[in-house]
């Protein structure tokens, strides 16, 4: 057998490290660095704490810990419930206003945290106690939060996204924007299968609970104007063309941060040591995997897997929708098991040669790679989502939740069908601001 | 050995509130740098670097107090459905690979960081530090990340045997 041979065989039977609970990042790494050295000898350990130094060293990266902060201090403020219930007394005489202000508040979350758990507990503390208080199912009030919290990793600005443009180089600006029209659609398919199922069991949606006066709904206002003031800000800079997705970040972080202590006045320095502990536990795990991840894909390139499954795909010469497909449900599977951003680092450099030689579009493809990991967030068994429902509504079974959120995984398959369909729903407004590609 | 399991643990509690320290930090040099630039049209020397260095400094030093907050995000599908004692059989395996693979790359990377002061290299900019410097954090975390798996394979021996 030769070496290239048995390094790939090698390289795939370590990747069953993870299956046995070893720490995603760690396991890429040793996985990669025993097939390197079964290949290339002892040399390869002169190169491989370069290279996994090489993949962290980047101002792009930057951009992750200066968002993961961001949101880290609006989750650790009362700005979730200040904005469900700003939106509460806006959209009450709307037909079915809870939903939509619960499905609204997790889009606007999502655009502020970047988080998808977050959005979920977030909103899902005020939304869920109060739509089960108004007489909506358990499963519908669970399914719809679990549901809006995805659209956190869509909607930007997307840790997601960037980690997508920095393992795929592309620009991350152009990926903001490709996930926007999307993010409203597949909120409004959130909203429109809410209110249906609402329908169907009888329930009339006119339940308004209270009238606001037109003074409540101003005084909502003044705590959630500066946050959303602070995404467009930023949403402003980046496709300017202003300051980069870092820079654009780390002065949105400072700010957030700056609000925070100014409006909840939350001046206790052990509280804001809470805030940088929880930046600090999500942005080790994510550069880590991506440090591990740089040494996966230089072994997998070095072993020529990567080209050989690229020119393999080539030669089959199957027709361009059935290899979606086929990608699609691989990722679905993957995404079942693999937390969004390990998944995006272990497939981007596989599956995007495939992609373009297909002659895909890699922006309209990063969102069809973020719905399926969306879907992974709410199926079992690794759907985190699911698990903060069932930590925030300890009253609702795992088994509604579950149930709840079946159907919102059917909106998300139709969306990604809608996207095949009609690729303008991603590329249009990229193609608007900054210009064609 | 709980003397080792305390002190290497509060080693990991201190490297951990220094990467906080560097991300604040890097935070404040961010926005320092987008002022100089944007608003009052000067330029700027040091401060991509140093917020990018920070950043990875905070990565590597802060890895071993993260694994004591369990934040390594694994697979724990088979670990959960596993009885006890495979269980604690896997839990060794994934903790003993967790340890080759910082020897491994802790290897390589004090062989990076030698090289670096063996040949004087210096970042390719105007600033011109010394690689060394923002490369010491790699081996040294790593080096931290070893001492916390084996505290957490002794305190994992020790509840085995109570």
């Amino acid at each position: 057998m030769s070496p290239g041979l048995s390094g790939t065989l090698l390289l795939l039977g370590l990747m069953a490290l993870p299956a046995i609970g070893m720490p995603i990042a760690f396991a890429l790494g040793l996985a990669s660095i025993l097939a390197l050295l079964l290949v290339n000898g002892l040399g390869s350990l002169d190169i491989v704490g370069e290279l996994f130094y090489g993949g962290m060293a980047s101002f792009a990266l930057v951009s992750i810990p200066m968002f993961i902060l961001m949101g880290a201090a609006v989750s650790a403020s009362p700005a979730g419930r200040d904005l469900y219930e700003a939106l509460d007394r806006w959209l009450n005489r709307v037909p079915g206003g809870l939903v939509l202000s619960n499905l609204g508040a997790c889009s606007l979350f999502a655009a502020l945290s970047g988080s998808s758990p977050a959005t979920c507990a977030a909103i899902g503390k005020m939304g869920i106690p109060e739509m089960q208080k108004r007489g909506y199912p358990d499963e519908i009030a669970a399914g719809s939060i679990a549901a809006g919290g995805t659209l956190g990793i869509l909607i930007p600005p997307s840790v997601t996204m960037i980690v997508y443009g920095i393992s795929t180089e592309t620009s991350i600006g152009r990926l903001f924007l490709a996930g926007v029209l999307p993010g409203i659609m597949l909120t409004a398919l959130f909203m429109l299968w809410t209110v249906i199922a609402c329908r169907r069991r009888g329930l009339g949606l006119e339940q308004l609970g209270r009238r606001f006066s037109l003074g409540e709904r101003l005084v909502a206002l003044p705590r959630v104007l500066p946050f959303l003031l602070i995404v467009a800000a930023i949403l402003f800079v980046l496709y300017g063309g202003i300051a980069t997705p870092s820079e654009a970040a780390g002065v949105g972080a400072l700010f957030t941060l700056v609000l925070v202590v100014l409006i909840y006045r939350l001046f206790s320095l052990r509280r804001l040591g809470l805030v940088f502990r929880d930046t600090l536990k999500e942005s080790v795990m994510i550069m880590l995997i991506i440090g591990g991840s740089e040494l996966f894909a230089y072994t997998l390139s070095s072993l020529y897997v990567t080209q050989s499954v690229a020119a393999w795909i080539a030669g089959l010469e199957v027709n361009r929708w059935l290899l979606m497909l086929i990608i699609n449900l691989f990722l679905l599977v993957g995404g079942c098991f693999l937390p969004p951003v390990a998944l995006i680092l272990m497939t981007a450099p596989i599956l995007l040669p495939i992609i373009t030689e297909a002659g895909f579009d890699p922006y309209w493809f990063a969102v069809i790679l973020t719905i399926n990991m969306e879907i992974g967030l709410i199926t079992p068994p690794v759907g985190l989502n699911l698990y903060v429902i069932n930590g925030i509504a300890p009253d609702i079974k795992l088994r509604s939740i579950l149930l709840g959120s079946l159907p919102y995984v059917l909106c998300m398959v139709l969306a990604i069908v809608i996207l095949c369909f009609v690729p303008e729903i991603a590329t249009w407004l990229p193609d608007q601001v900054i210009g064609a590609r | 050995m709980r003397t080792y399991i305390r002190v290497v643990t509060a080693l990991s509690r201190a490297a951990g509130f220094f990467s906080c320290l560097l991300l604040l930090a890097a935070v404040l040099v961010v926005t320092h740098m987008v002022v100089v630039r944007y608003l009052l049209q000067g330029s700027t020397v040091w401060q991509t670097e140093f917020v990018t260095y920070a950043a990875v400094a905070a990565t590597f030093l802060g890895s071993g107090y993260v694994l004591l907050l369990k934040g390594h995000v694994n697979i724990d599908i088979l670990p959960n459905v596993a009885g006890p004692r495979l269980r604690r059989v896997l839990d060794v395996v994934s903790v003993l690979a967790c340890l080759l693979f910082c020897l491994l790359l802790g290897w390589s990377s004090w062989h990076f960081l030698y090289e670096a002061l063996a040949n004087g290299w210096k970042t390719p900019t105007v600033w011109k530090l010394p690689l060394w410097i923002p490369i010491l954090p790699l081996p040294l975390g790593l080096a931290l990340l070893f001492l916390q798996y084996v505290a957490e394979l002794l305190r994992a021996r020790s509840e085995a045997s109570r």
